[in-house]
């Protein structure tokens, strides 16, 4: 069922985007350079979207599998924690004005999040497959090397795009800024 | 022992606030026993159900009654510059954010004393069968919502919507420490003794207390300065 590899792929391609939004928040703590924070805003917004669709996809998968839309399968259900771990950082960033105390926070937020991965992802699993009765994975398949390549260019180019998109406006934005000072 | 005297002078300054108002700990409290009543409705409080529910619904009551308090951690500060001023004293970052981390512990861990008993006589459970074990737990559990809850607190002070952000922030990132909490109290408050499996899952809270308390340590002069 070719939809299933899509599951496993969405996980790798929103796991490498954690990776280099926590490497991108590092940075920015480190230099200020507004690129890294665009950066990290770029990649961890495209990674929400490809772990949302792939979250959909196995409810869908399993549905299709078994009638029922959400059997607490371990992978499917960390991945909802590892969205929801990552979510506010995009609503934190919406409810901040100031640029550089924005960018500050949400790298601290960032930070969390990525540290809090390892311990929800391994508590998920305990918590499901030791003392309730597994469930069967539903319909997510292990994929190939291969299954998960495009996906991960797809979430490259959208980064990218968004990336160019977050430049873009904040050129416009500094030079408002600078008009309206004159 | 300089440092130490810091905290100590941060955490009995907050205390000492609070115990004057008294503002966050009463509502605290009242949300407490109301969702503590509010639970009954929800469910048959039958023995069986409860000995399988009886952590869950605990460790969700702490955390919702803590967020109370932990809101007015920074944000009491806010009055009169207050913020300012203490971020200007001659005091390490650290050392503010452990004073106020440790004067809510004390908070939280108030109301989560007061809560217990109501809870055993509500729903009929001898909750005292495996006490220290039980307040093992309870002061790591406490700890984890509390240090998460404090540097949130400090990261969104000065935000419109503080109110509503803390909760949001600081629920998905504490969840292995509650789901850990939850499952042992479970397993403690039905008068088993800590198995195998519960180990892992305290090994899983202390981790996550010393984990997040490192990180929140090395970035609170961040969250304070910007």
């Amino acid at each position: 069922m070719p939809a299933a590899f899509l599951f496993a792929a969405t996980v790798w391609a929103a796991a490498i985007a954690a990776v280099v939004a926590v490497i991108a928040s590092i940075l920015f703590l480190r230099t200020r350079n507004f690129f890294y924070d665009a950066l990290a805003l770029a990649v961890t917004e495209i990674g929400l979207l490809l772990l949302a669709a792939g979250i959909v996809t196995g409810a869908i998968v399993g549905h299709v599998a078994g009638a029922l839309w959400w059997t607490w399968d371990p992978r499917l259900t960390s991945a909802l924690v590892c969205w929801l771990l990552y979510a506010p950082y995009l609503m934190l960033r919406a409810a901040i004005e100031e640029p550089s105390q924005r960018a500050a926070s949400a790298a601290v937020v960032s930070l969390f999040a990525f540290f809090d991965v390892p311990l929800a992802v391994a508590a998920v699993h305990w918590w499901l497959t030791r003392h309730a009765a597994p469930a069967q994975p539903a319909g997510v398949a292990q994929s190939a090397w291969w299954s998960i390549l495009p996906v991960v260019m797809l979430g490259a180019v959208l980064s990218w795009v968004r990336l160019r998109r977050e430049q873009r406006r904040r050129a416009a934005d500094a030079e408002r800024r600078s008009a309206q000072t004159v | 022992m300089r440092y130490v005297r810091q905290i100590g002078v941060i955490m009995v300054k907050d205390l000492r606030a609070e115990l004057r108002t008294k503002e966050a700990l009463n509502a605290s409290l009242a949300f407490a026993l109301m969702i503590l009543l509010l639970f009954s409705y929800t469910f048959d409080p039958t023995q069986e159900m409860m000995r399988e529910i009886s952590g869950g619904l605990l460790w969700i009551v702490f955390a919702f009654a803590g967020t109370l308090t932990l809101n007015r951690s920074f944000a009491r500060e806010l009055p009169n510059d207050c913020l300012d001023a203490l971020i200007a004293a001659p005091i390490p970052a650290s050392a503010l954010f452990l004073g106020k981390c440790f004067a809510s512990f004390v908070l939280v861990l108030a109301v989560e004393l007061v809560s217990l008993p109501v809870f055993g006589i509500f729903y009929n459970v001898h909750w005292t069968a495996q006490l220290p074990e039980l307040i093992l737990v309870l002061l790591l559990g406490t700890w984890a919502l509390t240090v998460i809850g404090t540097i949130f607190s400090a990261l969104t002070v000065n935000i419109k919507l503080r109110e509503v952000m803390l909760p949001m922030l600081t629920y998905p990132v504490l969840m292995p420490a509650l789901m850990s909490a939850m499952r042992i109290t479970t397993v403690l408050v039905n008068g088993a003794p800590i198995g195998a499996d519960e180990l892992d899952w305290l090994k899983m809270l202390i981790g996550f207390d010393v984990i997040f308390t490192a990180v929140s340590l090395a970035l609170i002069e961040t969250v304070l300065v910007g």
